[in-house]
């Protein structure tokens, strides 16, 4: 037997039982699949909504962290279980829209999953150290033209890598992979030491990372990537500086299953997470961090992650940078 | 508002029993998921955090922090008893408590771990209250290739745990060096050794290998040699650790607190490699050199002590920085930032009532462990009695659960029964285990920051002397080795 | 034994260099800079490893006939080996057995088989805590520490 079947079988042990009733679902906890660490940005999301979702379903969820190359192992575990609903998966852009479109190897597809919602999103921003003398998003833009500059991300295939290339390449830096230098790091609080301790001049990365450095004046936004400007970021938007596609590049969290999860099961978390989102104080627990919370149906959902997906796969094509080996 | 106005504002907020109550309910959590391998102090802060939600904000993170310091001591109980580390910190632990227990003094090294535990853990919480602000700002200047200084320097303690033949430790470590490549590549994300699997992608897990490493020969070799154990009795032993012997292991301890506050400081090392160096340090400085690695308290001494030491210096950056040195404290910023804290410069100004209380919690839970720790030891005094081989199934059944919980992922499994057959052969060949475990953690960071410096200099390798601290390292790393080859040739001569 | 050792490290050493590291590690051909290659530390380790191999060899010729650490001696080598080989038997069926039985009742049967295995002489004892230990773990992991602990097909706890 190969080996690759493997996560199969872990995660068909995890949720299998003779074919239940589906009028009852859910009959027993469902697993749900966090592919990021612990005190990660999906990991806190995921948690956080793990209580008024928990009320919502009437159910026991059962949070599980399966971490590994940038979210592939753990949605490996979720491609390969039997699509019941009772193994769900905590999808994020890194492992859902970054990844497939720059990593050729990713043993899976967007084709493979059958999203839920999505039902927080998080824009980013770009920073730099306060004493690097860079302003705004011009200094920096003509400081990689000029001399060069480096920025640093949680690693290759993170959103933070690629956010940082589409933004240069957005402001017209003509070939940003031979001028920014990428210092990929391991994990993203290692990401933000980096620009902290002069490793790296700039990273794009969630708002919900950058919130309390910002705020205690360790590092300065040039750009946030909204419509409008976020609280707490003393930063113009993209669309303000006439970089309107640029509000693309946002950070998400979602819920996925299997790609033949059965439809009154996606019909179920429809109405659950339309109740888990309208309580008050996750609402209120993930805005202070800088998120908007947002509820998508199903479709609505498959479109946004199939929009981005495309936007940064054209960009990946265009640059040369996709992963082959 | 001057020093005692925040001291006197500190303790009217953990003033109260509430405070003092989730501190000593964090220490037992802490101790007992510590001692229980799998769950370790990263697991048991994690499952604790969402208690915390509700709570107080200064209740909740104290009880966090009782959590942590008591992980990092409990983790010394299986590993003195069953050879098993409840947490990667305390493998250093093994090489000298396991012994001791075999020789039927588990009690006595129990004991000593205590001990060194509280004193590390004081000296560490009275390094930060003072040097916080000074250890943070030299923690910011640890680009890269200061990084790769320091941890070739550490690369050299392999020397210390290498037993007999340093030959043999240097091949042990090599293969451990090896194995930590397999995975995604850290500069072009391409495939090393992983065959298209994805299990293999996110690399070894760092407890399967440890777990394996350790345990599982134990296992393998009472299959091999099912009544090898009789006539060593091992139990908790009635002799305790005398006061005499605490002074004399005083000087280690000291040292592997302050070699724990410094490693601690800085993030992105962590406890383990604290714990080795502090253990090779105490070896190298000891005259009874020999008797390292065979049941030597001073052992057990220094490796509790280093990585004790560890745990309220990582908080230095935390506070003071806003950057987590490890996963716990990572966890940790969750809880503040659930509460509206952010860890950071400001915090010292917005927030000072909360960092003092946060002092004077921390140097109560010194206090607090030295009381649990006590009582823990004698809750776990029926291990020692059970009968060997009743003993290693539950430790293997214990292992499988344990390794599962890590990661909620069965392979891992797989590589804790594969790692098991490696470190049986290993120990048949007698090659050391502990040089493959240093090797393993620290062969990705070297590497990785080897090639972030290259990345940095544009490939140009005078950035690796780019400023004081580096030359600091090399030197230390120069020295280190000329004494080894020094020591080497010494042995050889004198056995030719 | 040492010189084994050191004839073993450098096979494995060329075995890597001249096998391995070419075809199971993957690099992109754009690499700028040799020192940046995803291939340079497993050549450096490779290297280094037939170093030390070569090593061990030598040094392990001049001390010939001493010095070696021995192993402790049994008294049943050859059913020593089968009870290693059953070991490994034992491991690899916990192991494909664990997602179709559930963790609890593999490590039930794994329990037993390695107490029957080492031969223990409370069979009685052996036998309440393979039952016992596998269970107080499950409620402690799933529902203390809620881990989502395998759990099979065919029948599944509470």
């Amino acid at each position: 037997m190969k080996l690759r079947h493997l996560g199969a079988f872990c995660a068909m042990g995890l949720g299998l039982a003779a074919a239940p009733a589906l009028a009852e679902y859910p009959e027993r906890p469902i697993n749900m699949i966090i592919p990021y660490g612990a005190g990660g940005a999906t990991d806190i999301s995921a948690r956080t909504i793990a209580e008024p979702l928990g009320t919502a379903v009437g159910g026991t969820l059962v949070m599980s962290n399966i971490t590994g190359a940038g979210g592939a192992t753990g949605s490996v575990a979720v491609q390969n279980a039997k699509p019941d609903g009772y193994t769900m998966l905590f999808a994020r852009v890194g492992s859902h829209s970054v990844n497939p479109a720059m990593k050729a190897t990713l043993p899976y597809t967007l084709d493979d999953y059958r999203f839920v919602t999505v039902y927080e999103i998080n824009p980013v921003a770009c920073a730099v150290r306060p004493d690097s003398g860079i302003e705004s998003m011009e200094d920096l833009v003509s400081l990689t033209e000029s001399e060069g500059t480096s920025y640093s991300s949680s690693g290759v295939g993170s959103m933070l890598h690629l956010a940082a290339v589409f933004v240069l390449d957005e402001f017209g830096v003509k070939d940003p992979l031979e001028k920014a230098t990428h210092i990929p790091q391991k994990g993203g609080g290692a990401a933000a030491t980096a620009v902290l301790n002069g490793t790296a001049t700039f990273l794009c990365t969630n708002t919900s990372a950058l919130a309390s450095f910002v705020a205690n004046g360790q590092l300065k936004p040039l750009m946030v990537t909204t419509d409008e400007p976020v609280p707490g970021f003393d930063a113009p938007s993209a669309s303000s500086l006439g970089k309107s596609d640029l509000t693309q590049l946002v950070g998400w969290t979602g819920i996925a299953g299997p790609d033949d999860l059965p439809d009154d099961v996606a019909a179920k978390w429809g109405e659950w997470m339309a109740e888990a989102a309208g309580n008050e104080k996750f609402v209120e627990q993930m805005t202070a961090r800088g998120s908007v919370i947002e509820v998508m149906s199903p479709e609505e959902a498959n479109e946004f992650i199939e929009t981005q997906y495309e936007t940064f796969r054209a960009l990946v094509d265009k640059l040369g940078m996709r992963i082959e080996g | 508002m001057s020093l005692i106005d925040s001291v006197m504002a500190g303790l009217a907020l953990v003033g109260n029993w509430e405070a003092f109550l989730s501190l000593a309910i964090g220490v037992v959590i802490g101790v007992v998921g510590g001692a229980i391998p799998g769950i370790s102090a990263t697991m048991a802060v994690a499952l604790a955090l969402p208690f915390t939600f509700p709570m107080q904000p200064i209740n909740g993170i104290l009880l966090l922090l009782g959590v942590y310091k008591g992980g990092i001591f409990g983790g010394s109980i299986p590993a003195i008893l069953i050879k098993t580390p409840g947490t990667p910190a305390s493998s250093a632990t093994i090489l000298d408590g396991h012994p001791m227990a075999e020789r039927g003094e588990a009690g006595r090294a129990l004991g000593m771990a205590l001990w060194a535990s509280c004193t590390a853990d004081f000296v560490s919480n009275l390094a930060l209250i003072f040097f916080a602000g000074f250890l943070a700002s030299f923690a910011l200047s640890f680009g890269p290739p200061e990084f790769f200084a320091l941890i070739l320097f550490s690369l050299t303690i392999i020397a210390g745990v290498s037993g007999e033949s340093l030959l043999r430790g240097a091949l042990s470590a090599l293969l451990g060096l090896l194995l930590a490549t397999i995975g995604l590549d850290l500069v072009y994300g391409t495939n090393r050794f992983t065959f298209g699997d994805p299990n293999l992608m996110g690399g070894l897990n760092f407890i399967a290998v440890l777990i394996g490493l350790f345990a599982i020969p134990e296992v393998i070799n009472m299959v091999w040699h099912p009544t090898g154990h009789m006539g060593k009795v091992q139990k908790l032993g009635s002799k305790w650790v005398t006061f005499a012997e605490y002074k004399r292991c005083f000087r280690s301890i000291i040292r592997g607190s302050f070699i724990g506050v410094f490693l601690g400081s800085i993030p992105g090392i962590g406890a383990a490699p604290a714990a080795f160096l502090s253990y090779s340090e105490a070896r190298r400085k000891s005259p009874n050199k020999a008797n390292f690695g065979k049941g030597e308290i001073e052992g057990v001494a220094a490796s509790e002590a280093g990585n004790n030491g560890v745990a309220g210096a990582t908080l230095i950056p935390l506070l003071a920085l806003g950057v987590p040195g490890d996963v716990i404290t990572a966890i940790i910023i969750g809880a503040f930032m659930v509460h509206g804290l952010q860890p950071g410069p400001m915090m010292f100004v917005l927030n000072v009532d909360i960092i003092y209380g946060l002092f004077i919690g921390l140097i109560l839970s010194s206090g607090i462990l030295f009381v649990v720790g006590g009582l823990a030891i004698r809750g776990f005094r029926p291990v020692a009695d059970i009968p060997k081989r009743i003993l290693m199934p539950m430790v293997l059944v214990l292992c499988i659960y344990g390794v599962f919980a890590v990661n909620n992922n069965i392979f891992d499994v797989g590589v804790m029964f594969v790692m098991g057959w490696v470190g049986f052969v290993m120990s048949r060949y007698h090659i050391p285990a502990a040089p493959f475990l240093i090797a393993f953690i620290l062969g990705p960071l070297l590497e990785d920051n080897f090639r972030q410096s290259m990345l940095m200099s544009g490939g140009s390798p005078d950035i690796l002397l780019r400023g004081p601290i580096t030359w600091f390292f090399w030197t230390l790393t120069v020295i280190a080795i000329v004494a080894i080859t020094r020591g080497t040739m010494r042995a050889a001569q004198s056995e030719g | 034994m040492q010189v084994q050792l050191g004839i073993g490290a450098i096979i494995g050493a060329l075995f890597l260099i001249l096998y391995a590291i070419p075809y199971w590690v993957s690099s992109p051909s754009n690499v700028r800079n040799i020192v940046l290659s995803p291939l340079f530390w497993p050549y450096i380790l490779g290297g280094l490893t037939a170093l030390i191999g070569l090593a061990l060899v030598l040094t392990g010729r001049q001390r010939l006939g001493g010095g070696d650490p021995v192993n402790e001696p049994i008294d049943d080598p050859r059913q020593g080996m089968m009870r290693l080989a059953a070991m490994a038997v034992l491991m690899m069926a916990t192991f494909w057995v664990m997602p179709w039985l559930g963790m609890v009742w593999t490590s039930m049967l794994a329990f037993v088989a390695l107490a029957f295995l080492v031969k223990t002489r409370h069979p009685a004892t052996a036998f309440i805590c393979a039952i016992v230990v596998p269970l107080v773990l499950y409620a402690f992991f799933a529902h203390v520490a809620s881990v989502a602990i395998p759990q099979g097909e065919l029948v599944r706890l509470p």
